[in-house]
């Protein structure tokens, strides 16, 4: 019989309560797990953001438009890369809760923005010659089952054509999805020349631009040249990067970041509290064991060891089922998700942290216990009884 | 019998204090459930409470059709015009028809939590605006006046942006305002935008003289229904009407929904976990007084007395924990206040608000996990065998 058999057989002697310590220790990891992965997507466009992108927008805030010649003069500002532009145009399908998040962009400049989109190279094409081309994510074409050759119609609930519709026609010619899978692919994209020249009312503006820089060093140098060179007109604008800007929009809905922790916390609190009463239980029911142990030879380090062992094995027992039972309901709920959520995974940092937690955990209710089993002494414990 | 039950419970009580370690772990373990609960109970409800005080069931508000939100509306001066004279809309003592164009401009303001922008409705009113709004008064500083770069804030603006103390100068945009007034709406979504006069801001930012939205005082509730038939038989006009009640009640569903959805599941997946330091109290307790319940059953007492006696322990734990979480939480989140992004786009602030309902909702979580916790521990304490009486 080696030390691992005695741990294990130590750990399930009494079934129900080991089955017990890791339920309640699997659902904390459940729920680290499962609220990780949900942070991890929550916060991609700041993890995901280029480091020599900017976003250039009108200062009023970022859903008041601005003149489209912005678009070249922007063009003289020394160390940009490439520009491009976008507007928001409020699309849905059939109905208005069939909500489409499409914008109206510059076609090639855009996709040169954002060298994370991968395209079929002669979708790529067809979608830079058609103007009416629907650039459509993956994500969003399997929630709606659009395929590539499909004609369908988005309306608008802002724009309204000279004619009075609402309703702009399109050829879906292209899918994008992007390199990696954190890189959302919920969308839509269309030509702005389609867009604007149809337009009834507010032609020739544009939503924002982007900015690549040629190197992320010169970032702030040509944000500031860019705001600068619009200051004093009617429309000034403010340049932030990529990063920025979706940071503060995330802080729009709230401190998501704060809530989150407050619940893995209290998750973790409670099996703390749980799984180190009760460990220091268990070892006090077994000191005339430990002491015969020790009568028989055991080297007090030895014991150390294996009390801890039992509560790191315990720790990555029921971690491991809640990390795994997260993981199964995270890749389960990915694809129902995909349009609101698009790249739910269970991230690799996530798991590594679990597994940290896991050995922390362990170590914190085992620490305790082994100490008090290493110390005993053989005529107390026996005196005792 | 009862009296059985009762010296069987009090034997348990009184042994609580030789298991005090685990019987405060499964304390504040089921504190911590019925926390986690009540903070986002209180979220949803706080949220949903701020927007269903917004609005007159008795206020009509137009919109372009299809538009669905403020944000996305456009409509003229004579749409505005048309309107005025349709049936059912109520006159003021002049005989003016109460009706109210408004624009819809998102500005910046800096949020004082996270130092970052957000987005806030700075709307464009005329003199009609106030009384289109219950409960609307200024409570510091004095209204703007019309055509000048004053504005006033709602409290709440006050409250969680930074810059919009009474006095000062605030550039938004290109533009510089002052700060002349402090105005409530009685806690209401109002509360969260800035107003300024209609001509100024139309001015300022090239909006020409289009304006977004059209509220409307109607002589009645029941009054809208004339109004919708008159806007469907006019030719001129393609408007989309709501009582202002509804527009924002339909607005709260989503966001409030959403934190429930997120809350329950959390709460009860933590409850599983808290279930199972209740469950292991309790054969504890039942293992340590496995003498004593074998005298007691040798000298006459009923098994089921003993089972009572460890599920009423268990219960008492779990209410205990279940109030010293409702306490906290309330203590700690009643009434603080918030923002997040409503559904014009912009922010909402609203104070988190621990209702009684939610309350209870958490207690009887707790009772739950308490008497969950107890059944087995319970059926194991009733058949205890009267030879355990000579065990050690």
């Amino acid at each position: 019989m080696n030390d691992l058999t005695i741990i294990r057989k130590n750990l399930f002697r009494k079934k129900l309560r080991a089955i017990l310590l890791t339920l309640s220790i699997m659902i904390a990891f459940l729920i680290y797990g499962a609220l990780g992965a949900f942070y991890n997507v929550w916060t991609a466009g700041v993890d995901m953001a280029a480091a020599n992108r900017l976003i250039t927008v009108n200062r009023i805030n970022f859903t008041v438009d601005m003149p489209i010649a912005y678009f070249s003069r922007i063009q003289s500002v020394e160390g940009i890369e490439n520009v491009s532009h976008a507007n928001w145009f409020g699309g849905y399908y059939q109905e208005p809760r069939n909500f489409i998040q499409t914008f109206a962009i510059s076609p090639e400049a855009y996709l040169e923005s954002y060298p994370e989109l991968v395209i079929p190279p002669e979708q790529r094409a067809d979608f830079i010659a058609d103007r009416t081309c629907l650039l459509v994510g993956v994500d969003l074409a399997a929630q709606y089952g659009w395929e590539v050759g499909d004609r369908i119609p988005l309306n608008s609930n802002i724009w309204q054509q000279d004619d009075g519709t609402s309703d702009w026609d399109f050829n879906i010619c292209a899918l994008f999805d992007g390199d990696e899978e954190e890189i959302p692919a919920n969308y839509a994209m269309f030509h702005y020349e389609y867009y604007n020249e149809s337009l009834a009312f507010n032609r020739d503006r544009i939503g924002w631009m982007v900015v690549n820089t040629t190197d992320p060093d010169l970032n702030d140098q040509v944000a500031r040249d860019i705001d600068a060179l619009f200051a004093n007109s009617s429309a000034e604008t403010e340049t932030t990067t990529e990063a920025a800007f979706s940071r503060a929009f995330l802080e729009q809905v709230g401190n998501i970041a704060m809530i989150l922790l407050s619940v893995i916390g209290a998750a973790f609190a409670t099996i703390l509290m749980i799984v180190g009463t009760t460990m220091v239980m268990a070892i006090n029911e077994r000191t005339q064991e430990i002491a015969v142990m020790k009568t028989l030879g055991f080297p007090a380090p030895r014991i150390f060891r294996m009390v801890l062992s039992e509560s790191i094995l315990l720790s990555f027992v029921g971690g491991l089922l809640g990390l795994g039972l997260a993981t199964l309901i995270v890749e389960g709920a990915s694809s129902a998700l995909a349009g609101f959520l698009p790249g739910l995974s269970m991230p690799m940092d996530v798991v590594l942290t679990a597994f940290g937690l896991m050995l922390g955990l362990g170590l914190l209710t085992g620490l305790g216990p082994a100490l008090s089993a290493q110390r005993l002494s053989i005529i107390e414990a026996f005196n005792k009884h | 019998m009862f009296s059985q039950t009762l010296a069987v419970t009090m034997i348990n009580l009184r042994s609580i204090p030789q298991r005090w370690a685990l019987s405060l772990a499964t304390i504040f373990s089921i504190a911590l459930v019925v926390a986690v609960l009540l903070g986002f109970l209180a979220m949803a409800n706080g949220f949903r409470a701020t927007l269903s005080s917004t609005g007159s069931d008795d206020v009509a508000v137009m919109l372009r059709g299809g538009s669905q939100a403020e944000l996305n509306s456009g409509l003229s001066r004579d749409d505005q015009r048309i309107v005025a004279e349709a049936p059912g809309i109520a006159r003021d003592a002049a005989g003016e028809p109460i009706v109210s164009g408004e624009l819809y401009v998102i500005v910046d303001g800096i949020k004082r939590s996270s130092r970052t922008e957000a987005n806030l409705p700075l709307r464009g009113v005329g003199p009609l605006a106030a009384t289109l709004r219950a409960d609307y008064q200024i409570v510091e500083g004095r209204a703007f006046e019309p055509g000048s770069n004053e504005l006033v804030v709602g409290q709440s603006v006050q409250r969680e942006f930074s810059g919009f103390d009474l006095g000062q100068v605030i550039r938004l945009g290109t533009n510089e305002w002052v700060v002349v007034g402090v105005f409530s709406t009685g806690g209401s979504v109002f509360e969260s935008e800035i107003w300024a006069d209609i001509g100024t801001i139309q001015n300022l930012y090239q909006r020409g003289t289009a304006i977004q939205s059209i509220r409307a005082r109607m002589t009645s509730a029941d009054a809208i229904e004339g109004l919708e038939a008159f806007i469907e038989n006019e030719p001129r006009l393609n408007l989309d009407v709501t009582n202002e009640a509804e527009y924002y009640a339909d607005q709260a569903g989503g966001t409030s929904d959403l934190i429930m959805f997120l809350g329950w599941p959390l709460a009860i997946a933590m409850a599983i976990g808290a279930l199972a330091g209740a469950w292991n109290t309790m054969y504890s307790s039942v293992d340590t007084r496995m003498k004593e319940i074998a005298t007691l059953r040798a000298i006459g007492f009923a098994g089921s007395s003993a089972a009572i006696g460890t599920m009423v322990e268990s219960m008492i734990l779990a209410v205990i924990g279940g109030l010293v979480g409702a306490v906290a939480v309330f203590l700690i989140f009643d009434g603080i206040s918030a923002s997040t992004l409503g559904g014009g786009f912009t922010q909402v602030v609203f104070s988190f608000a621990v209702t009684a309902d939610a309350i209870i909702n958490g207690i009887v979580l707790a009772l739950i996990i308490g008497f969950a916790g107890s059944i087995f521990p319970a059926i194991r304490a009733a058949r205890i065998p009267l030879l355990a009486v000579h065990r050690a």
